[in-house]
């Protein structure tokens, strides 16, 4: 527990250099740390919405958007004077962001009801599916990665490793597209598409695994070939160790937190859109389907709310990495 | 090429092990089969610009009695290579005729967002300072948003067109080659030559220009390959779910969307362009991977 008095151990004046000593580097206490993540995370979150209302307000305009297409100039201003779109910009921006902090993300002109409900209503389905697909991409990314990793240059190495860079080359959408031709259609496995029991689950999540398991494959394998060139590998080799012992004792140890925040980076990409085109593919009734939905039917507010619940689980997502990455290092540094 | 492949050849010779012999004709060797890997983008370079070269039929005739005919089939129109759609129109042709905008957009973009991106790793990594923290935290933030999504509300809300996501990709783009060139600017900076060059009086845009950038220009390079491929990702993702590219234009991502409802009876018209578009961004990948690794290997 040693670090976690390290803030104040200066405060006795007497060993002030413990703070830059080399084997010991110094680290802010770690509520300072939450602090400026929650921070940045709510300022980051604050440019999203900021970004959305200038797109809705300044680019576009809300009331032709409203209004019927032949609708004539008087019958538009009068639309903007209804709503009140004809108040200054600030005016208007801290108003939104009020509605925004109060729960009130408009209507949804396409479902007739509060948009923040269709949304709400969506998020379980696509936590389901990444979820399942995150399942998938770790299992093989890190399993696969870690095996090709030991043995560099190998066969296995080099046909997986083709394989990893073909996943990321693929467009996501038409892979679920191929899957469904291949296992849906003409095998008849699975159901095209649809979220009826667990079968209809096996292809998107399968899509999802088998692009982002890729990438996840790839780091994982590029930090074991590091970790494993390192002299005290040597060492453990010459001491009469199996390369398994070697690798499930010492190196994975090592590699294990590279993998556990890869695999968690992943999962917040999917919420950064690849899972949305999967849902579409699949009509796996998520938040990217409402969404794609709600783009096609100009429904701005469903687009609006599903946008920013998505944002704020990617920058709440990020941060849990981050924070969770910050404790699991510290307790490295204090152990060794 | 030749050259270089004769004054391998003698160096080769010249060394007392054979092994070394082995080395340069395995180099050789591998040159070639990269060469060979390249000419797949030439041929689409060639297709790019001028499609009714390659074209059997004209991409937009219709012939509703040749409709959604499999591959390898022939019409009244005659050969049809990669099938007919639904409206009896030549599926090679099209995909043919889709390459100029698909190409032109994912460079065009690229060229963009690189651009921008070079830009700013350049001033925030060799002046830092306020400027420096200014455009990190905004390259940050950036990042952690979920710039796909807003990417579709704004498409969405502007109305779909090539140059709205000429606007759209690029702010997607330039976080990653400004991170890139802030590294190694921030890097460069301290190196001796650079030093001697503020010494005799370079002014900071000359220095920019003449010593830094140059020296930097390889690894952008071989990022904006890479970068490339994704951004043909990016855009067929976006032309895929409607709103991106849109009818009557023609690019890969859009025919593959275009195939989708049929996809049932008709499987060719949403694989095929798919298949030409994952071989693409592969070979773009695969590219970029190995001047990563050679430029490495150099430096």
């Amino acid at each position: 527990m040693r670090w976690f008095n390290r803030g104040s151990s200066s405060v006795d004046g007497k060993e002030p250099q413990l703070e830059t000593a080399p084997d010991f580097p110094s680290r802010q206490p770690i509520m300072g740390v939450v602090v400026r993540r929650v921070r940045d995370g709510a300022i980051t979150l604050l440019i999203v919405v900021t970004v959305i209302f200038t797109l809705a307000h300044v680019v576009g305009n809300p009331a032709i958007a409203y209004a019927p297409i032949d609708a004539s100039d008087e019958e538009v201003a009068l639309i903007e004077h209804q709503f009140g779109l004809d108040r200054p910009f600030t005016v208007r921006y801290f108003e939104y962001l009020g509605d925004l902090a109060t729960g009130d993300f408009g209507e949804s002109n396409w479902q007739k009801r509060p948009a923040l409900d269709a949304v709400r209503e969506a998020v379980p389905a696509t936590i389901q599916l990444t979820l399942a697909g995150i399942l998938v991409a770790g299992l093989f990314g890190s399993v696969g990665g870690l095996l090709a990793g030991i043995s560099p240059n190998s066969l296995f190495d080099r046909v997986t490793n083709f394989f990893s860079v073909a996943a990321l080359s693929v467009p996501n959408f038409w892979l679920g597209l191929l899957l469904i031709v291949v296992f849906a259609v003409n095998l008849g496995w699975f159901p095209t598409s649809g979220r009826y029991g667990w079968s209809s689950i096996v292809l998107p999540a399968a899509t999802l695994g088998i692009v982002h398991g890729g990438r996840i494959f790839q780091l994982v394998r590029s930090a074991t070939v590091e970790e494993i060139s390192k002299p005290y590998v040597v060492v453990a080799r010459s001491k009469g160790f199996s390369m398994p012992v070697v690798v499930g004792r010492h190196v994975l140890r090592n590699t294990g937190l590279t993998m556990a925040t890869t695999v968690g980076w992943e999962y917040v990409r999917m919420w950064g859109g690849a899972a949305f085109a999967i849902e579409y593919v699949f009509a796996w009734p998520g938040i990217g389907l409402l969404m794609i939905n709600g783009a096609n039917r100009q429904d701005f507010f469903v687009l609006q709310s599903a946008v920013i619940v998505a944002g704020a689980f990617v920058i709440l997502s990020n941060l849990v990495i981050d924070l969770f990455y910050n404790l699991i290092d510290r307790r490295i540094n204090s152990a060794g | 090429m030749q050259a270089d492949v004769v004054t391998l050849g003698t160096l080769g010779a010249q060394a007392e092990s054979t092994k070394s012999v082995d080395m340069a004709t395995r180099f050789h060797l591998r040159t070639w089969l990269w060469l060979l890997l390249l000419s797949p983008v030439v041929l689409l370079l060639f297709c790019a610009v001028l499609p009714e070269l390659f074209q059997l039929h004209d991409p937009q005739h219709q012939n509703l009695r040749a409709r959604l005919l499999p591959p390898w089939s022939t019409s009244s129109d005659g050969f049809h290579p990669f099938g007919t759609d639904s409206l009896g129109r030549d599926l090679y042709s099209q995909m043919v005729e889709g390459t100029r905008l698909t190409l032109t957009i994912a460079v065009v973009a690229t060229a963009i967002g690189g651009t921008l991106g070079v830009l700013v790793g350049l001033i925030s990594g060799y002046f830092g300072g306020w400027l420096d923290r200014f455009l990190s935290r905004l390259s940050e933030a950036q990042t952690a948003m979920p710039m796909f999504l807003v990417a579709i509300l704004l498409l969405s809300l502007l109305g779909p067109s090539v140059t709205i996501l000429l606007i759209v990709l690029p702010t997607l783009l330039w976080p990653i080659f400004a991170r890139v060139v802030r590294a190694e600017s921030m890097r460069l900076k301290e190196s001796l030559f650079i030093e001697a060059a503020i010494a005799v009086g370079c002014s900071p845009m000359r220095l920019l220009r003449s010593h830094m950038l140059p020296n930097i220009a390889p690894r952008i390079l071989v990022l904006a390959v890479i970068e490339v491929g994704h951004v043909m990702l990016a855009e067929a993702g976006l032309s895929f779910l409607g709103v991106g590219v849109q009818p009557p234009d023609v690019t890969w991502g859009l025919l593959i969307a275009g195939g989708r409802p049929l996809l049932a009876v008709a499987w060719w018209l949403t694989i095929l362009p798919g298949v030409l578009l994952a071989m693409t961004v592969l070979i773009f990948n695969l590219f970029g991977r190995q001047f990563e690794r050679f430029s490495g290997a150099a430096g």
